[in-house]
């Protein structure tokens, strides 16, 4: 057992979701402990793999393994697995996120109707996510991109009692499929200049200039939509606070620290493509930047906890494009890892309050909850100060080097928008924060029947405050060497013909990014203190249209839901219309109705009356021996 | 001998007669003696060609037998018919019995 | 008897049991109900089995055409030369994945009518009558006895829905047959003007092959016909815009006899284009097979958008058939091996799925009588798992990977991006269209707040189970494992003429 068996990783969830799919209901506890094995297992084959990986003598190289699927003449296709070091890492947060939430869904699920099915469905999406960052080939790829889209599905639309998961369920589907459409139009173009699906063979292709400059580039715009439906960029990104609808443990897990980031995965490891494209970093670097700022706006006049949340991780996916967007795919990776484990924190840690409060979720009914939910509220705080980028927490070494990275490949302008993007972070964060745990509860009924959750729940929470208040620290040279890595992350991810570079710390970067931590942190310190809402509700007053247009998320929801009403129900209606009254009734009944018609003015010949048939025939007799004669001549 | 013109002369009056029976009487009975005569106008035709082309052969007389079995059959079904369309309409009015239409 | 030969009885015999089964119904007292249903499920399940050996019995490596089996009819008379007309059957890749379709389908759908009461002798005499025809039409390796089984599969169809319709049936059954009839008249020009054209005294396929290969039947010959036997087998592959009896075809028809017409039957409209399109008349397709590139992304295009908007299951349904068989088209007029693979795959895909779409409305309807998606809401509270198996046949039809509708789509739009990527754009486009209908049903019915109207729903009956089972196992185990189907289709589809790599 090597790394070559990495599939394993796949196969033990998956078949632990066939078996908690076709008899979880007749499971005691519906077999929540079978999920929680599955996983747990998967993680102790993830140790085994990454022993092995780092163990391999070949210093760190991808280790393949693939066999071949099918033929259809000269079109053959291969399945595999690709394990390098950013797969190893993907694995890690996976497979931890994953153990995590599954503990921590034992006690938030329980009683809820078909909690089987919750951790059936877990457990295939498990399967899907690790298959989708191990594969070889573009077509594995995509396959478990939809995979990971129908669980994700699933897991939205899981309280399908209520219309408004359903609605949420579907969007978020037909909005990743839209993309899907683009990944799928891309991943064909591949194949079409180049004949192959595998990863590896497209980029070498692509670096030795195989595949024409446009095609290039069109190509890998189609694959990039496909990443930015995945992972919620704008204009993308209405789907995912919807999807909050589901259980909050999903979200944790799907909607934060794993199937989102399936677009950076991909973008991260097609990038060599992305650097010989002209043209294509500054996409995708515009396009992080848009989301970054963007959803830093709707996230401040947000009250929903979970919502709040969901904005800012649609704004970090913003900060990880833009990281890819500098051509460092370690940075991205890293920023990605941080933010999986401090955002996963703090979905769990809102999990527990939505669970204590009896699923209440709005921050006006809430407030000072930390003194009733100490375990809760401290984790909480370690990860609002991680997201928020103060250091040591891990969100500031990752953010950090994004800003570095950033200035060194587009400048200042870049980093000011990014920057910006960075204090509103800081100030959302902040916010939410002192409005759910701090000052006064807003509704003391709500507040009087709270109480901490146990320890099913608070375990996970504290294990990861932990990897949120220390991960960062991967970045350095000692701690990844004493962890048995060859050096920090930056030394252990780079690209192939890239060096890998040894971090040291910009102070002066540094202290920029602390001060707008700070800058942020303070502002809404200064505006929320005490949870007392007099400040920021003369700021709304102040200026209502600003106050207005952010609440409603820049109407995009609107104009889509105005497009998809007039513009695509509405053609179909007319399809609709064209078809029945045009080719049915008028093409097909029609012709129908012309023989009927004939027929009916034809059959006034047939009079009923002998003498008239006799005198046909007669006439007839007579006609014909004329026309003999005539032509006989 | 009497010439063939004779024969054929007669023999298309006969079928002119019949002709005229048919179409211009109203009466169903008249009207299949009618036929009658036309079908005997043409046996009349068969046995005259058949003894002036070829005296050894009795190939006309053959057709001529065909013939008169034919409308003995014939006559036999539609006397049938017009039996039964009198029973149901006391008429043997052909103009009456226009219903087989439309 | 040499084993190929002992082979060719076994299709023989997959051909002539529905028809023996027809007769010993017909000697049944219409009385005996449960007999009737016994001797149903008994054929359907032999059926099943032969057609599975055949598929698995098809040797990959070995020739293009096995196990054969003829027996003359008439040769040496008149106009008719050796081997005049003739008996003759034998199995390709295409065929054999077809008789497996075929197969598993008529089991299904006679399991599926165990709960018909109404004159149930009657229905099932016709159903296996129809079921011979389709076999028959599948082996038949004589252009005469093709078009006698084809005929023969088609007419049951009228009194099937008509007696035992719904919605409209008189209407739906009419329209149904005349269309397919007036398809059937072209087909039966075009046979009778390439026999003459050949001039070889015989209606073997394979000899008219050789001759449409080898100019025997002149270019001009072909590209004239080309279009009419075309277009008079593409009325059965639901070819846009001869498409309209397919919604309201569905829509009066019964179950089994939707199953088996969406499932098995628009198939044989393809796979006629592919016998007596792309193997008889390989110049005129070369030069048809663009135009037909266009209907086939008109009707896939148009089908996905018109089935948005329906409230119908069974217009939804018929719509996506047209949707789907669209991409059937395409992928044939591809004239390349992915894409012609790519297109039978999708004709086995749609046959299963499909099939199950229609049994899972069955169920529903039999019980709930009404089609109306807005009627129902929260359907997954009293019927659970008629939900997962309809959720199943829709996600394979939205081309989920892992399910069937994926394999076959993915294969089809490969082929098409080779030759024409701005089509393959469109039918993706198309097949995300699919998702946006597919899920708007699945909320409006499936989901959302429970409507109190339904509380007497019962779930699937055991066989209903066994029924939807044997088809999701299809879907499941294409959608997974596909090699075994494209390694019989691409092994004929390669020697088709004029096809390139």
């Amino acid at each position: 057992m090597g790394a070559e068996q990495a599939w394993l990783l796949a196969a033990v969830p998956a078949g632990f979701f066939l078996v908690l799919a076709l008899f979880g209901r007749q499971l005691p506890r519906g077999g929540d402990y079978l999920g929680v094995l599955s996983i747990v297992s998967a993680f102790v084959l993830f140790i085994v793999v990454l022993v092995d990986f780092l163990d391999t003598p070949g210093k760190l190289g991808p280790v393949v393994n693939s066999m071949e699927w099918s033929n259809v003449g000269e079109f053959k296709l291969r399945m595999g697995t690709f394990i390098d070091p950013i797969t190893i890492t993907m694995f890690g947060v996976i497979t931890i996120v994953s153990v995590m939430v599954n503990v921590f869904s034992v006690g938030y699920m329980k009683g809820e109707p078909r909690y089987f099915w919750f951790f059936a469905v877990l457990q295939l999406f498990v399967a899907s996510m690790l298959l989708l960052v191990m594969a070889d080939n573009l077509l594995l790829v995509y396959i478990a991109w939809e995979l990971v889209g129908v669980c994700s599905f699933l897991l939205i639309g899981f309280y399908w009692e209520k219309r408004s998961a359903t609605e949420a369920a579907k969007k978020a589907f037909i909005t990743t499929r839209l993309g899907d459409v683009g990944l799928l139009i891309g991943i064909i173009l591949f194949w079409r200049a180049t004949g192959t699906f595998n990863i590896q063979e497209i980029i070498h292709a692509a670096e030795q200039g195989q595949i024409g400059d446009t095609y290039l580039f069109v190509s890998i715009m189609f694959v990039f939509l496909g990443c930015m439906g995945k992972s919620a960029q704008v204009p993308f990104h209405v789907w995912l606070p919807d999807a909050m609808e589901g259980p909050t443990p999903v979200s944790a897990l799907i909607h934060a620290a794993t199937m989102v980031v399936a677009g950076v995965y991909l973008t991260a490891r097609l990038l060599p493509i992305f650097e010989v494209a002209d043209g294509a970093l500054l996409v995708v670097t515009l396009v992080g930047l848009t989301t970054a700022l963007l959803t830093g706006f709707m996230a401040l006049a947000q009250t929903d906890i979970k919502k709040v949340l969901a904005y800012s991780t649609v704004g970090q996916l913003g900060f990880m494009f833009v990281a890819l967007g500098t051509g460092h795919p370690a940075i991205a990776i890293f920023h990605l890892t941080t933010h999986a484990f401090f955002k996963a924190l703090l979905f769990l840690g809102s999990g527990s309050v939505i669970h204590a409060t009896h699923h209440n979720q709005e921050m006006d009914k809430l407030g000072g909850l930390w003194r009733k939910m100490p375990i809760t509220g401290t984790t909480f705080f370690i990860g609002s100060l991680a997201l928020a980028g103060l250091p040591p927490l891990a969100g500031f070494w990752s953010k950090d080097e994004i800003f570095v990275a950033l200035n060194d490949k587009w400048g200042a302008w870049a980093v000011l928008i990014l920057g910006f993007a960075a204090v509103m972070t800081a100030f959302y964060t902040t916010r939410l924060f002192i409005r759910t745990f701090m000052g006064k509860p807003m509704d003391e009924q709500v507040h009087e029947h709270t109480h901490e959750s146990g320890f099913v729940m608070t375990g996970p929470l504290m294990f990861l405050a932990l990897l949120a208040a220390v991960s960062g620290l991967v970045v350095f040279h000692q701690v990844g060497k004493g962890l048995g890595f060859p050096g920090g992350i930056t030394e252990f991810i780079f690209l192939p013909g890239e060096h890998p570079h040894r971090y040291h710390i910009d102070w002066g970067f540094a202290a920029a990014s602390l001060a707008m931590a700070t800058v942020g942190i303070w502002g809404a310190a200064w505006m929320y203190w005490g949870n007392s809402l007099k400040r920021s509700t003369a700021l709304a007053e102040w200026n209502p249209g600003v106050y207005r247009m952010l609440k409603s998320k820049f109407y995009f929801d609107e104009l889509y839901q105005a497009v998809i009403d007039r513009g695509v129900l509405g053609f179909s209606y007319l399809v609709s219309w064209f078809d029945r009254y045009v080719v049915n009734d008028t093409g097909v009944d029609g012709s129908a109705q012309v023989t009927g018609f004939t027929g009916g003015v034809l059959k006034y010949l047939q009079t009923g009356r002998v003498p008239n048939y006799a005198m046909a025939i007669a006439l007839g007799v007579i006609g014909l021996t004329v026309a003999g004669l005539v032509v006989r001549g | 001998m009497v010439p063939l013109e004779n024969y054929l002369v007669l023999s298309a009056i006969i079928f002119s007669l019949g002709v005229y029976g048919v179409l211009a009487r109203r009466n169903a009975v008249l009207i299949l003696m009618s036929v009658e005569l036309m079908l005997n106008a043409v046996s009349l035709n068969f046995i005259a060609f058949a003894a002036y082309l070829d005296p050894d052969k009795i190939t006309g007389a053959i057709f001529a037998v065909f013939v008169i079995t034919v409308a003995a059959a014939e006559v036999g079904l539609a006397l049938a018919i017009v039996i039964r369309l009198f029973r149901n309409r006391a008429t043997s009015n052909v103009d009456e019995a226009a219903i087989m239409k439309w | 008897m040499t084993f190929d030969e002992g082979q060719g009885y076994v299709v023989l015999a997959t051909m002539a049991i529905p028809l023996v089964a027809a007769f010993l119904l017909v000697l049944t007292p219409g009385s005996q109900k449960m007999a009737v249903r016994y001797i149903s499920v008994v054929t359907g399940a032999l059926v099943c089995a032969l057609s599975i050996y055949i598929f698995a019995a098809y040797q990959v490596d070995g020739a293009e055409v096995q196990m054969k089996l003829r027996w003359v009819w008439i040769e040496n008379t008149a106009f008719l030369g050796e081997n005049g007309i003739t008996l003759y059957f034998a199995v390709d890749g295409i065929s054999a994945t077809m008789a497996l379709l075929t197969g598993v389908v008529a089991f299904a759908g006679a399991l599926a009518s165990w709960k018909l009461d109404y004159r149930n002798k009657d229905f099932y005499i016709l159903y296996w009558t129809l079921l011979a025809g389709v076999f028959g039409t599948f082996f038949s390796y004589d252009l005469f006895f093709f078009f006698f089984f084809y005929e023969l599969a088609v007419m049951p169809l009228y009194l099937l829905i008509g007696v035992w319709g719904s919605t409209r049936k008189e209407y739906g059954a009419a329209k149904l047959m005349l269309m397919l009839v007036g398809g059937s008249v072209l087909i039966w020009i075009g046979i009778f003007a390439t026999f003459h054209e050949a001039n070889l005294g015989t209606f073997d396929l394979q000899q008219l092959w050789a001759a449409g290969n080898d100019g025997t039947l002149s270019p001009t010959f072909q590209k004239t016909f080309f279009p009419l036997m075309v277009i008079g087998c593409g009325v059965l592959a639901a070819l846009w815009p001869f498409h309209t009896w397919s919604p309201d075809g569905h829509m009066a028809a019964p179950t089994a006899v939707s199953m088996v017409h969406a499932g098995v039957l628009m198939k044989l409209g393809a796979f006629g284009i592919i016998r007596l399109g792309i193997q008889l008349m390989p110049i005129g397709a070369e030069f048809w097979m663009p135009g037909l590139m266009v209907l086939g992304v008109i009707g896939a295009v148009y089908g996905a958008i018109a089935a948005l908007t329906q409230r119908d299951f069974k217009l939804i349904s018929g719509y996506s058939s047209v949707s789907h068989m669209g991409y059937v088209l395409m992928g044939l007029a591809t004239m390349n091996e992915i894409g012609i693979t790519g297109a039978v795959l999708q004709m086995f895909s749609h046959g299963v799925m499909t099939a199950l779409v229609f049994l899972m409305i069955g169920a529903l309807y039999d019980q709930a009588h009404t089609r109306d998606i807005k009627d129902f809401g929260g359907i997954a509270k009293v019927m659970p798992l008629w939900v997962i198996f309809y959720a199943i046949a829709g996600l394979a039809n939205v081309g989920l990977p892992g399910l069937s509708g994926f394999t076959a789509e993915f294969h089809i739009f490969v082929g098409t991006f080779r030759t024409y990527p701005v089509f393959g754009a469109m039918a993706i486009f198309a097949a995300a269209l699919a998702a946006a209908y597919m899920l708007r049903m699945f909320g409006q019915v499936f989901f959302g707040p429970f409507n109190p109207r339904w509380s007497d729903l019962k779930d699937l009956t055991p066989l209903e189970r066994l029924s939807g089972g044997i088809l999701i196992a299809a879907i499941v185990v294409m959608g997974v494992w596909w090699a075994p189907f494209t390694d019989r289709i691409s092994a004929t589809v390669t020697h088709l003429p004029g096809v390139t790599g």
